[in-house]
């Protein structure tokens, strides 16, 4: 967790579960966020940051196609410009053992406590 | 003791008084010159044929092989009686010397199996015994002994018919030369029987085949040599030549007959041998199914463990955490905004409402409660219900069954109608279920297009393993576009 800059409120959400998209984005938005975009899976994820270019992404770990882990690290390698980006599951922190630390990521939500204010507390 | 050899035990007494008896007779003659040589023969030969064919008589029972044996041995006695210098018994012996040839040639033909097999083997014996028998017998009838140059001593013949001189002089010229045929023939005979015989037969006939050929060799050099009257010296080489071969031919029968036991034994035993092997090698290929079917069971636990775990995390896990955020939000929505909150909170029943309903159809996967609470009626019924495509249920039994039974056969028609309704493009399926003969018989059809193969769908290949574990059988038929038909046999009972 070495990505310390400050964010502003423009969000992608990437997640393969619609009802949850669904959810978080209005969650995001009562929370003051702009939710410029939703992506179902990493590849599209990646191209939607190169597209949109958020401040943050709202990135769940387990997608059909890439690991959000991985995901993470492919968007870290843009350097400048890189959004910052959380991590979220509905698994325990514990179940991914010291992944979430070594990932060049702000931090990590289970899907149960997401909230606008648990997402600025890590990201300033 | 058997009949059989109690009858046997009282000619092998005969065959001895028999011999016995010949020996005064032959060193009484006044007419035979080699006298030692004609006891060392008859009673070799003799004795010899008669004991070893009683013996091969007992020890194989069916075989023509025994009895053949030991009718040589009795009428090789005969040789003895016609060195006799009484009148009856000389022409006893006369009519008789000759039969045991006749018989020989039976015997060399039909080793080791006592049968005459083809034409030719019955026109050979046929032969030896028309010249050593019946033709033997006019002979004899027809020839005065005191006009032979080699006979002048021999008794008067009691039966003679004189004034054939001429035709008797015929018959033994058609006997020398129809006797050697006939020999001949048998060695032809006995030599091919050898060569198209397999390894273990060869090894019975071999004795045979050397002491017999070499056997009916000399025979037929005494017999054309005899024709040109000989010098004794000449003759009685030739004569203990035939005592020797003679004096061995029973004993290479017995080792033959023998051999072929021992033959028939390696026979059976490799026979055993081969379905031994044929068995170990069905059993080892049971063990391997048995193997493989347990190692699939096992992934089959770990896959559906997977399977509901993954159906868990994506269904009712994702539902209930959108109900948690809605949840949330409507609770900070509650005060300033109270009409969005009422929204928040309808949507979070409705989430609520289908996670519940994901729930209910997940613990109906790994095990239907309607199945244990109201058995196969009512669930197979309701399996019928939610199918997408028509389902008709034909027949199921009312009664329970074994709850593993039950199970087994609920897996099956669930299994079998997600396929209709996922690959069949069936307008329509049928299930029966009916317990008959100790066992449950379902049957799934459908008027799909057909080409379901059970080796691709683990699906199918899961309930195979399930129903085999209950030591049930599962088929498929299912012909391009002729509909499918699943079908189980379960044994209940």
């Amino acid at each position: 967790m070495e990505d310390n800059r400050p964010v502003s409120k423009s969000v992608l959400i990437v997640d393969d579960h619609p009802s949850f998209r669904a959810s978080a984005r209005r969650m995001l938005e009562a929370s003051g966020y702009a939710v410029v975009g939703e992506a179902a899976d990493g590849e599209a994820a990646i191209a939607a940051v190169g597209a949109l270019a958020p401040d943050l992404v709202l990135l769940d770990v387990q997608l059909p196609d890439l690991s959000g882990f991985e995901v993470a690290s492919r968007l870290a390698a843009l350097g400048d410009g890189r959004p910052a980006v959380v991590l979220t599951s509905s698994r325990d922190r514990a179940e991914y053992g010291g992944e979430v630390e070594d990932s060049p990521v702000r931090g990590f939500i289970p899907k149960a406590e997401l909230s606008g204010s648990r997402l600025a507390e890590l990201t300033g | 003791m058997s009949g059989l050899r109690r009858a046997l035990l009282a000619l092998a007494v005969l065959a001895f008084l028999c011999g016995a008896a010949t020996v005064p007779i032959i060193l009484g003659s006044n007419h035979e010159d080699s006298r030692g040589l004609l006891v060392a023969l008859t009673l070799s030969t003799g004795w010899g044929f008669a004991f070893t064919g009683l013996y091969a008589w007992a020890r194989r029972p069916d075989s023509k092989i025994g009895p053949l044996m030991t009718a040589i041995g009795f009428t090789f006695f005969c040789q003895g009686f016609a060195a006799a210098n009484n009148p009856v018994l000389f022409a006893i012996g006369t009519v008789g010397s000759t039969l045991p040839y006749g018989i020989l040639i039976h015997l060399l033909v039909s080793f080791p199996s006592g049968r005459l097999e083809g034409q030719r083997a019955k026109l050979t014996v046929g032969l030896g015994y028309l010249v050593t028998g019946p033709l033997q017998l006019i002979w004899a009838v027809l020839t005065d002994p005191g006009t032979k140059s080699d006979c002048t001593n021999c008794p008067e013949n009691p039966v003679l018919v004189s004034g054939y001189e001429g035709v008797a002089e015929a018959i033994v010229v058609f006997q020398v030369v129809a006797g050697i045929a006939a020999i001949l023939l048998g060695l032809w005979i006995l030599v091919s029987n050898w060569r198209q015989s397999p390894a273990s037969e060869r090894r019975a006939l071999t004795p045979v085949v050397v002491t017999g050929g070499i056997a009916f060799a000399i025979l037929v050099v005494q017999l054309i040599l005899v024709q040109f009257g000989l010098p004794t010296a000449v003759k009685d080489v030739i004569y203990a030549a035939v005592v020797t071969i003679f004096a061995c031919l029973p004993f290479a029968f017995l080792i033959g007959l023998l051999r072929s036991r021992l033959g028939h034994a390696e026979e059976v035993s490799t026979a055993l041998s081969a379905e031994n092997a044929e068995l170990t090698a069905e059993l080892e290929a049971k063990v391997a199914e048995l193997r493989a079917s347990r190692h699939r069971i096992v992934e089959a636990g770990y896959a559906e463990r997977r399977r509901v775990e993954r159906d868990l995390h994506d269904g009712a896990q994702q539902r209930l955490m959108a109900l948690t955020m809605n949840l949330r939000l409507a609770r900070d929505k509650v005060d300033a905004e109270p009409a969005m909150a009422a929204e928040l909170l309808d949507e979070a029943l409705v989430e609520l409402g289908e996670a519940t309903a994901e729930l209910r159809e997940l613990a109906r996967g790994i095990h239907p409660v309607v199945l244990s609470d109201r058995g196969l009626q009512a669930a197979i019924g309701g399996l019928a219900e939610r199918s997408p495509v028509p389902v008709e249920v034909l027949e199921t039994p009312a009664e329970r069954l074994p709850a593993p039974v039950e199970s087994a056969t609920y897996f099956v028609v669930a299994e079998a109608l997600t396929n209709v309704a996922r690959y069949a493009e069936a307008s329509g399926a049928t299930v029966r279920v009916a317990r008959r003969n100790g066992a449950v018989e379902v049957e799934i059809r459908d008027d799909g297009i057909g080409g379901a193969d059970p080796a691709t769908g683990t699906g199918l290949r899961g309930l195979e393993d399930r129903v085999a574990a209950l030591d049930g059988e599962l088929s498929v038929e299912s012909p391009a576009g002729a509909g499918t038909r699943v079908e189980a046999r379960i044994p209940c009972g």
